[in-house]
């Protein structure tokens, strides 16, 4: 998902994506929603850069409010 | 109609009550009158209830009378999103699949101005499951800016937005997902807090995408803004996001002034982007100087880049909200709105290596987030790039690059406060963002004071609020 397709792949996986979480996608609707789809693959780009194995998501945003030890 | 009630602060309006010179029954058919004269222009309500607001009226002036005092919200009217379950009282996510839903529990959030003694007026416009919007396409039409009915009020606690700055209530409960309090409150000029995540329970309220959404008030004035925190912040242990903190004195700094506060401003996310306005960032600059111009230091800082926090807050939003509703897209697509069908189905495009790597770069901007924060009390950074756009000029589709850089605090989950700072040439309000430290919500509202007072907005009220 991190590379930038060209515009017949980004719609086959556009397509697969669609069927496979069941949506039926009207075809008065598609442009639009394929407009959105573009979007989203160039912000999911930008989550795929390189990280150390060891950078570990923490469930949300501060785990100090998760394990609930704030004073 | 008298004109001086609905300009009361909660807090002048408390006094007056405990004085006898005001009856919450007198506040509440004010504002019942200002409904009914205003907002067939505005559409801030999907639902007013006025035997409910006149029963909670008259139980607060009973309480009065009987010299019981449950705060400085009792027999103050104020209004709820209609995405807060209200015992007895529709709740419809302003969307076709939920137009008859009557709750039977009260929101956490609801139950507590209940307790509190407040006047609840009813329920108030959003866009579609706080997400697709503004839409013509609804059982409910879209809520207008007050400033001008052409404008969008911005969303999606758009009704809240447009009630407060219309003066039919000094203070709205909104939620925020991705800046839908801070959205509406630059659009409408009002104050609008985002708090910590984890600070005010959302049991009872329809979620967004769980891991981003906060609850919060809209209002008039940065004081008015702290007594609804005083009244919604609160441990709840059956929200599994709740905090186990002490409740901050959201009122004790609000005077304290920021003479020697350290204040960074975080030019780099507006500066050089297409859509940004002159005279919003011209505003901030104001503001700026006006920090400094009462002592504090005020200095550029810099953060991860915008669309980093943007790639990260939409990509987690889209797919938890499509889990959330995932069932009705696929049995029932057409129910929704358009707008919330295009946004909500890109959640389905999202892979779990997505999801993933989103919430490891989540950590890694909340650590550089926080970082900065350790030299810095506040951070200053532009909410909305340009003034409330006309409907027929509104972004249609995709959020993705909607003019507004609210996302950061939602991923991160810090404290967040839009602050009306202004008016752009052609009348319509300006906002910028106070970001603070976690759970530090007296020091954002204690600079918003400070700002407040300095910039002397709260005098101007649209044409059409008489």
């Amino acid at each position: 998902m991190a590379t930038q397709l060209d515009e017949a792949d980004l719609q086959a996986e556009f397509d697969a994506l669609a069927r496979r979480a069941g949506i039926e996608i009207p075809p008065e609707r598609r442009a639009a929603l394929l407009e959105g789809f573009r979007d989203l693959r160039k912000m999911t780009a930008l989550l795929h850069h390189p990280r150390p194995a060891t950078s570990e998501f923490a469930a949300s945003f501060d785990v100090r409010s998760i394990t609930r030890q704030i004073p | 109609m008298s004109a001086a009630l609905h300009e009361l602060s909660i807090a002048e309006a408390g006094a007056l009550l405990r004085k006898g010179e005001v009856s919450s029954r007198q506040l509440t058919e004010h504002a019942l009158a200002r409904i009914a004269a205003i907002d067939p222009a505005i559409n801030a309500f999907i639902t007013v209830t006025p035997e409910r607001a006149l029963a909670d009226a008259d139980a607060a002036d009973a309480d009065f009378r009987a010299g019981v005092d449950r705060g400085p919200m009792q027999g103050v009217p104020y209004a709820l999103k209609d995405i807060f379950d209200t015992a007895g009282i529709r709740t419809t996510c302003h969307s076709k699949l939920r137009e008859n839903n009557i709750p039977e529990e009260d929101s956490v959030v609801a139950a507590r101005f209940r307790a509190s003694g407040g006047a609840l007026l009813g329920k108030l416009s959003t866009h579609e499951f706080a997400l697709g919007g503004p839409s013509f396409d609804l059982p409910f039409p879209p809520a207008r800016n007050p400033w001008n009915p052409d404008h969008i009020p911005g969303g999606s606690s758009s009704g809240s937005g447009a009630a407060v700055a219309a003066g039919i209530v000094r203070m709205a409960m909104g939620s925020d997902t991705g800046g839908s309090i801070r959205g509406p409150a630059s659009y409408c000029g009002t104050v609008g807090l985002k708090p910590t995540y984890g600070l005010v329970s959302r049991r009872g309220v329809f979620p967004l995408a769980y891991s981003l959404d906060h609850c919060g008030p809209l209002a008039w004035s940065v004081e008015d803004a702290a007594i609804a925190m005083d009244i919604i912040a609160g441990h709840d242990p059956l929200d599994p996001a709740s905090a186990d903190v002490p409740k901050p004195d959201f009122r004790g700094s609000l005077t304290r002034g920021v003479k020697g506060l350290r204040v960074g401003v975080v030019r780099h996310f507006h500066e050089g982007l297409a859509g940004l306005s002159p005279e919003v960032s011209g505003a901030i600059e104001d503001a700026a100087r006006q920090l400094s111009s009462l002592g504090a230091e005020v200095e550029d800082a810099r953060l991860p880049d915008y669309e980093l926090f943007n790639a990260c807050g939409r990509v987690i939003m889209f797919a938890e909200a499509f889990a959330i509703h995932e069932k009705d897209f696929q049995t029932r697509p057409r129910d929704f709105g358009l707008f919330t069908w295009l946004r909500m189905t890109l959640g389905a495009f999202v892979t779990g290596s997505d999801i993933i790597q989103a919430h490891r770069l989540r950590r890694e901007l909340a650590l550089a987030v926080n970082k900065t924060l350790s030299t810095y009390d506040v951070l200053l950074t532009a909410g909305a790039l340009a003034p409330a756009p006309r409907f027929d000029a509104a972004p249609p589709g995709m959020p993705a690059n909607a003019p507004l850089l609210n996302s950061p605090a939602n991923v991160t989950g810090n404290p967040a406060m839009s602050i009306p700072i202004g008016f752009s040439s052609d009348g319509l309000p300006l906002g910028m963002q106070i970001y603070g430290r976690y759970f530090d919500e007296p020091m954002v509202l204690r600079v918003g004071a400070a700002l407040e007072k300095a910039i002397d907005s709260r005098g101007r009220r649209p044409a059409l609020a008489g």
